[in-house]
């Protein structure tokens, strides 16, 4: 009885988590202006994500101890509750929301704090960590909800908050495709992901109409039940291609992935935690949300399988010859996003949810390395304007370079773990080609990051030593650094797959073993569907064959790099760069999706709203539909007010001769 | 025959089902002696009326699920009843509490003793009228809140337009009950009863001539259509609310309404009802008239020339005189529909209607304090001159027209579904073209408060701090209810259901 008192208070405490940020947002939005000190506004905003951060590592432990098995639903609110139409604030406390919890307070809390140095002495320092405190708010509430709409209000909060936080230097230029300043990119990140949540909302429509709820619980068990009735029917694939086109926005995944370059606009923690570790990943998140719904939709998985590849290859390529710290590195985003939606696609989910957890670790540090680095040398970017930085920032170049290996995936770094048992994945349960052209984008991100590695802190010094004095950064920065850097280093061992940890124990993989009973349901439908026994704990040769290939894969691009780079005169990756001119400027002009998008969709818009829409439709007849039926009211009216005379006796009489009006009506119509 | 025991018995139930009232009656009494013994003191009665308010509050809250008739059938108890007490109730305190802070009436009138009396006394009517299911008592109950209201409109005795409202609003009074009371005489004749619930037995059992039926039935409509001032019985609503104190043209606007709906609602579904098919939710109504349509037509009548005779209206008064009109024609939409959603729809509107209506008129109030004034060039750049009170009046305005976040939104979206649900969606666009032309005399009035005259000089405006307090009592909820609607929505399906007697 205690017992069982004891569990329900612990999950009640779930509302603490979002509340808490919430707070945090709005002493800082309110009366930061009045606090002078940034100590101050650095604790309060740091301590907003902390305290979340021990509440999320609490209800964690408590369920690795409960084992249980299926959701807790904590009531909050309820605001909307008529016949069918339910609308509440809930939230659901299992193995996938407390681990992105986890994520995203404990990398948030440690992007707060080398926040503190990173903004020191900006004139906004107070409205930058409101913003983040929002951002970490709306983040909790879309992936603790226990409900579609909650889950979208977060959606829509995060996006608000990637909008303000890209445009937070609102008076910068920022270069990029008819991108003049940093509100340019704000924009376009908005709008782009204006019309992923489009697909979002119709999906929604689309779940109510068929299940009549909103609640994941309620949803999944209606789908999953009735012995395969929903399976592949074409409602089940428009609703999950829906929600797919919304994950395509949030996650910078072809065909909408153009706005997460430009996002780099924002300052570097915001690219480590909105644009890096936590926002984008709320695609992934979504699909494992509902691992069951697309489980259902075999069509629907193959379409996710292959734009995932697609991202991976195609951003790889273009990450190739980006000079840009940041863009390099949002690029590699995009790419390593495709690889968990491969993931996804081929219905490993926990694989896909790994790699969340291990990216948002060497990605969230590589972000906040550049950030280190550009903080370094006065705003400098371009990598090509850097080189020998080890020596003046040793510890920004040791993290940095654990998370190149880790990225690289070289052997028990994390990024090997998540990466190999993603593209084990896509061999054995989807096709050979996918787990080639997976590989090759392994190659590709192994060159590109020990390319960057190279040209930043290796080499000549390329930048003017006059005007340019890098110097290590600040203790607050370089903290977090180091215990990220241990984090992308060791944070694969939670996932070790069962080839290689099956001499001490037969379930080594412990996220898989924490994540099962979230995906259970999911894993049975595509077994089942398949007509595969689940495959279990089999030894499978190839795996240790693959997983061999893949390490020689990303040595042989790591050497390829170093050998490149290594010459002072870059003589080999000129000479490519010069033959093959025409595929280089493809790529370095990102394959012109930009372009693209404006001569068939963006110009055409505007033109037709101009010349059409506005002038003609607008002015012509909604104005003149407008104005006319006004003049008409004001015609009416003018007329019937003189029956008002203000002398009683008329208004008797008309009143009178109302009542005789109706009931001569009435005798004519009996 | 009732014997001795069984009689007293039942009378002492009934006097028990009547404690609100009755508590009404004690204040009125109270505060007419207190009246009498301390002529000097200013608020007495006032505070009087309060606890009155207050006890009758008690009281209300302990009937809360009751469901019976008292005095021999010819007083009704139900949550129907009780909803629409609430409303009344909380508008009379709220028109007690602006009536503190209109110095109008400590000016221009000789002591305002009798005023808060005459309160306690027009509540009392309303009261008596939303429960009573018998045609006598309905006639009686309208008497007694017209008496009072006839004195009201016109108190400030020294204004004289009020004098004149006043006696515009008897004469007109007079013709009204006088129409309505031939329509029952008919009606009784028709059907040998005037109670309700046996007029339905009658009518259920017994074919009865139609046209003598619609005849008597319009006459009764004349004397509801007047206290709610539906068009064609509205005329005399723009003078009388011009002409009266700015309190009791809240008062009227709200409560009186309240009470004119309440007895309309039930006068229909418990006279025509058809309690045969079984399912009461939607109503089968008894004979081949066709009283959606009679009620409809009221209705777009009512909407229409509120609206656009509100257009050209140039005293704030009155622009919301016509807006009351056309208030009382989007609430009639929802009585058409003649169905427990379309009544759970006018009570939702009902319980929005009075806070942000009351909002508005308070800040009119607060407003011809200072100015002394209502027309609406005189609201030039008040916005900057008076900034709370500029910002509340946009609220309640925004409320008023119907547009979200605000408690209007949520009235005007529960009406409008109820109608589409019922199969009217002619009306329902008729409805949504009002709204729109409703927007522009609302706009116009803070309109004038935010771009006219933006670089007055003129001196602030002053009001007490109290008086602010007030202010949010009636913003709060306005904005609260917009978003937090689920408990009134709940409430008021929990009340829509009409006791049909047993």
């Amino acid at each position: 009885m205690l017992e069982t008192l004891r569990t329900i208070d612990m999950y009640d405490m779930i509302k603490f988590i979002p509340l808490i940020p919430l707070i945090g947002f709005l002493i800082l939005g309110l009366t930061g202006k009045y606090i002078k000190k940034e100590a101050v506004i650095g604790t309060i905003g740091s301590l907003a994500v902390f305290i979340p951060f021990v509440l999320s590592i609490i209800l964690f432990i408590d369920i690795v101890k409960q084992h249980i098995t299926s959701p807790v639903i904590v009531p909050v609110y309820t605001w909307i509750n008529t016949g069918q139409l339910s609308i509440s604030i809930s939230y659901q406390v299992d193995q996938l929301s407390i681990l992105f919890s986890l994520i995203i307070t404990g990398v948030g809390f440690l992007i707060h704090i080398y926040s503190i140095g990173y903004m020191h002495g900006d004139r906004s320092f107070s409205r930058f960590f409101a913003y983040l405190n929002l951002f970490i708010f709306m983040m909790l509430n879309l992936v603790l909800s226990s409900n579609f709409l909650l889950t979208f209000l977060g959606w829509e909060g995060v996006g608000l908050c990637s909008y303000l936080l890209i445009g937070f230097w609102y008076d910068q230029k920022f270069e990029g495709t008819r991108i003049t300043w940093t509100g340019d990119a704000a924009n376009k990140a908005f709008i782009v992901n204006r019309i992923g949540d489009f697909g979002f909302i119709i999906a929604m429509f689309l779940i109510f109409l068929t299940f009549n709820s909103l609640d994941y619980q309620t949803v999944k068990e209606a789908a999953a039940g009735g012995a395969f009735a929903y399976y592949n029917t074409g409602i089940l694939t428009a609703i999950t291609l829906l929600m797919f086109l919304g994950c395509t926005g949030k996650s910078a995944q072809i065909p909408l992935a153009v706005w997460l370059p430009d996002a780099m606009a924002g300052p570097t923690p915001v690219s480590a935690l909105i644009h890096a570790a936590t926002m984008v990943t709320a695609g992934i998140f979504l699909i494992a949300r509902n691992s069951v719904l697309f489980a259902l939709a075999p069509d629907t998985m193959m379409v996710v399988a292959i734009v995932g590849l697609a991202t991976a290859f195609f951003a790889a390529t273009i990450g190739l010859v980006q000079n840009d710290i940041k863009k390099v590195l949002a690029y590699s985003t995009v790419s390593q996003l495709g690889f968990m939606f491969i993931a996804l696609g081929v219905g490993a989910f926990t694989a896909g949810v790994f790699h969340v957890m291990t990216h948002a670790f060497f990605k969230g540090l590589l972000f906040l390395g550049a950030g280190s680095v550009i903080h370094g040398m006065h705003h400098q970017q371009n990598i090509k304007m850097m080189g020998g930085l080890k020596k003046y920032m040793p510890v920004t170049y040791i993290t940095f370079f654990v998370a190149t290996l880790a990225i690289s995936g070289i052997p028990f770094f994390s990024g090997f773990f998540s990466k190999d048992e993603i593209l084990w994945s896509a061999f054995s349960k989807g096709h050979w080609i996918m787990w080639l052209i997976g590989a090759t984008a392994a190659f590709f991100t192994a060159f590109y990051m020990f390319r960057l590695l190279k040209l930043t802190f290796h080499g000549e010094e390329r930048f003017d030593p006059h005007h340019v004095h890098p110097h290590e950064s600040p203790k607050t920065m370089t903290i977090p650094l180091i215990i990220l850097a241990v984090l992308s280093a060791l944070g694969g061992f939670l996932g070790i797959p069962y080839a290689l940890g099956s001499w001490f124990s037969a379930h080594p993989n412990l996220l898989e073993n924490f994540l099962d009973p979230v995906f259970e349901d999911a894993q049975k439908i595509i077994s089942t569907a398949t007509m595969k026994v689940s495959s279990g704990n089999e030894i499978h040769f190839q795996e240790y064959l693959l997983m061999l290939i893949s390490t020689g894969i990303a040595l042989s691009g790591i050497y390829l790099a170093n050998k490149f780079y290594s010459d002072a005169l870059w003589s080999v990756p000129r000479a490519l760069a010069k033959n093959f001119r025409g595929t280089y400027n493809l790529l370095f002009k990102k394959y012109k999706l930009d372009e693209f998008y404006f001569a068939t969709v963006v110009d055409p818009c505007i033109e037709t709203s101009r010349s059409f829409l506005w002038k003609i439709f607008d002015v012509k007849y909604i104005d003149g539909l407008v104005n006319g039926l006004g003049r008409t009211s004001m015609g009416i009216g003018e007329t019937v007010r003189k029956l008002q005379t203000g002398i009683v006796q008329n208004y008797a009489v008309i009143m009178t001769g109302g009542i005789i009006l109706i009931l001569f009506w009435i005798f004519i119509s009996l | 025959m009732l014997g001795l025991d069984q009689f007293i018995a039942e009378l002492n139930k009934s006097i028990s089902m009547f404690l609100p009232e009755t508590a009404l009656v004690i204040a009125f009494l109270v505060a007419l002696l207190l009246d009498l013994m301390f002529k000097k003191s200013k608020n007495l009665t006032g505070y009087t009326a309060l606890i009155g308010f207050l006890v009758t509050g008690y009281f209300l809250f302990k009937q809360m699920n009751m469901q019976s008739t008292a005095f021999s059938n010819m007083f009704v108890i139900d949550q129907f009843g009780i909803f629409m007490k609430w409303v009344i109730l909380l508008s009379s305190i709220g028109v007690v509490l602006i009536s503190f802070f209109t110095n109008e009436l400590y000016e221009k009138a000789k002591g305002v003793g009798e005023y808060f009396t005459l309160i306690i006394g027009m509540a009392f009517g309303m009261f008596l009228l939303v429960g009573s299911s018998n045609l006598i008592i309905i006639y009686l109950a309208i008497e007694t809140m017209s008496l009072s209201s006839y004195v009201l409109a016109g108190y400030t005795k020294e204004v004289k337009r009020a004098s004149e409202a006043s006696l515009k609003y008897v004469i007109f009074g007079a013709v009204s009950s006088g129409i309505m009371i031939y329509g029952i005489s008919i009606l009784f004749g028709l059907t040998g009863s005037l109670n309700l619930f046996e007029i339905n037995r009658f009518l259920a059992a017994n074919p009865v001539n139609n046209f003598a039926l619609f005849l008597s039935v319009i006459m009764i409509l004349s004397g509801f259509g007047y206290k709610i001032s539906a068009v064609p019985f509205h005329f005399w609503t723009p003078d009388v609310y011009e002409g009266a104190p700015v309190p009791i043209t809240a008062y009227l606007s709200v409560a009186s309404k309240a009470a004119g709906f309440a007895i309309l609602l039930r006068f229909f579904k418990v006279t025509f009802l058809d309690s045969v098919p079984g399912n009461d939710s939607v109503w089968t109504l008894l004979g081949s008239i066709d009283w959606h349509f009679v009620i409809a037509i009221l209705a777009v009548l009512s909407m229409t020339l509120g609206n656009l005779v509100a257009l050209w209206q140039t005293n704030v008064k009155r622009i919301l005189a016509y807006s009351s009109i056309a208030h009382a024609g989007y609430m009639l939409m929802a009585v058409s529909t003649m169905d427990d959603a379309g009544v759970a729809s006018v009570l939702i509107y009902f319980f929005m209607y009075m806070v942000m209506n009351l909002g508005a008129f308070y800040v009119v109030a607060l407003i011809a304090n200072n100015i002394g004034s209502e027309e609406i060039d005189d609201y030039n750049g008040l916005g900057y001159r008076a900034p709370i009170l500029g910002i509340c009046m946009t609220l309640f305005l925004i409320s008023l027209t119907g547009l979200p976040p605000t408690a209007g939104f949520i009235g005007k979206l529960y009406v409008f579904s109820a109608v589409v649900k019922a199969g009217y969606i002619w009306l329902a666009v008729v409805g949504v073209i009002n709204s729109v032309i409703s927007l522009f005399y609302y706009v116009k009035i803070f309109r004038n408060m935010y771009l006219n005259d933006v670089d007055s000089n003129k001196s602030k405006l002053t009001y007490s701090p109290a008086s602010i307090v007030l202010l949010f009592v009636f913003a709060i909820p306005t904005l609260y209810l917009g978003i937090f609607f689920n408990d009134i929505v709940k409430w008021a399906s929990y009340s829509a259901n009409i006791f049909m007697g047993k």
